[in-house]
């Protein structure tokens, strides 16, 4: 997995690119959102559009970082996300708890609301 | 030097995270072998990688001189999976229920419950010596 990240004012786009299956390659992402969390910033959104599957370690990582960022007040969204993530969100409920969006313009207007 | 080893239809990696990506580069490249389509494919591999990571971390302990073997067959339509590892064994009774309000969001757990999700069948063999699982699936 590779990962780059930028800044759209305030907010955060991190776009991981590959597979996230677990060991050093996957803790990039763990440790960017980290990264982040103690720079104080508050608003983050994972592209999800380059990423060609997950497993359930990829989605710890999203859990990780989701409370990680609601205990420092701020919000992490899910962009772009692919039929095959999609349908592990959907399979482990973990749709109920993130936030997910068609495209990164659409979550970048969700936090003016 | 710590390496995968590959025989035929097999691979055989040390219990080290480091050669996730070479197991699944072998799973990946036998099935489009076999022809299955790409979402298929995913299945699988994200399964394999599921119980490999599992196989490194609670059965071999991420002890590297114990290996993790994964072997791939095919017979008709029918892809079937085994992943050994050498750890004592666990009772597959014992897992939480990942989809329980109170483990929704815990960041590990849901690992042979994604596996039983996308695979046709799942065969967990503990033993004193290690554990088997065996799945299979069908690729058309």
């Amino acid at each position: 997995m590779k990962l780059t990240d930028r800044m759209q004012d305030d907010i955060v786009i991190l776009e991981p690119k590959g597979k996230i299956m677990g060991g050093p390659d996957a803790s990039l992402l763990n440790d960017k959102i980290q990264e982040f969390v103690e720079k104080d910033q508050k608003k983050v959104i994972i592209d999800l559009s380059q990423v060609e599957w997950m497993n359930s370690t990829g989605l710890g990582i999203l859990i990780s970082g989701y409370t990680r960022l609601r205990n420092h007040s701020g919000v992490l969204k899910l962009a772009n996300v692919t039929d095959k993530i999609q349908s592990l969100l959907t399979i482990t409920k973990l749709v109920t708890v993130f936030e997910t969006f068609d495209s990164v313009d659409e979550a970048i207007s969700s936090f003016d609301k | 030097m710590l390496k995968p080893e590959i025989t035929g239809n097999c691979i055989a990696v040390p219990s080290n995270y480091e050669f996730l990506p070479d197991v699944d580069m072998f799973i990946e490249g036998i099935l489009r072998g076999y022809g299955a389509d790409e979402s298929i494919i995913a299945d699988i591999a994200i399964s394999v990688s599921e119980l490999v990571n599992n196989a490194i971390a609670h059965g071999n302990s991420q002890d590297s001189s114990k290996k993790v073997i994964v072997e791939i067959n095919r017979s008709g339509d029918n892809v079937s999976i085994s992943v050994n590892d050498e750890g004592g064994g666990f009772n597959p009774n014992d897992l939480d229920d990942p989809l329980a309000e109170e483990n929704l969001l815990k960041e590990v757990g849901r690992g042979i419950f994604i596996v039983k999700s996308l695979m046709d069948t799942v065969k967990i063999e503990p033993s004193p010596n290690g554990t088997k699982i065996i799945m299979t699936k069908s690729i058309k």
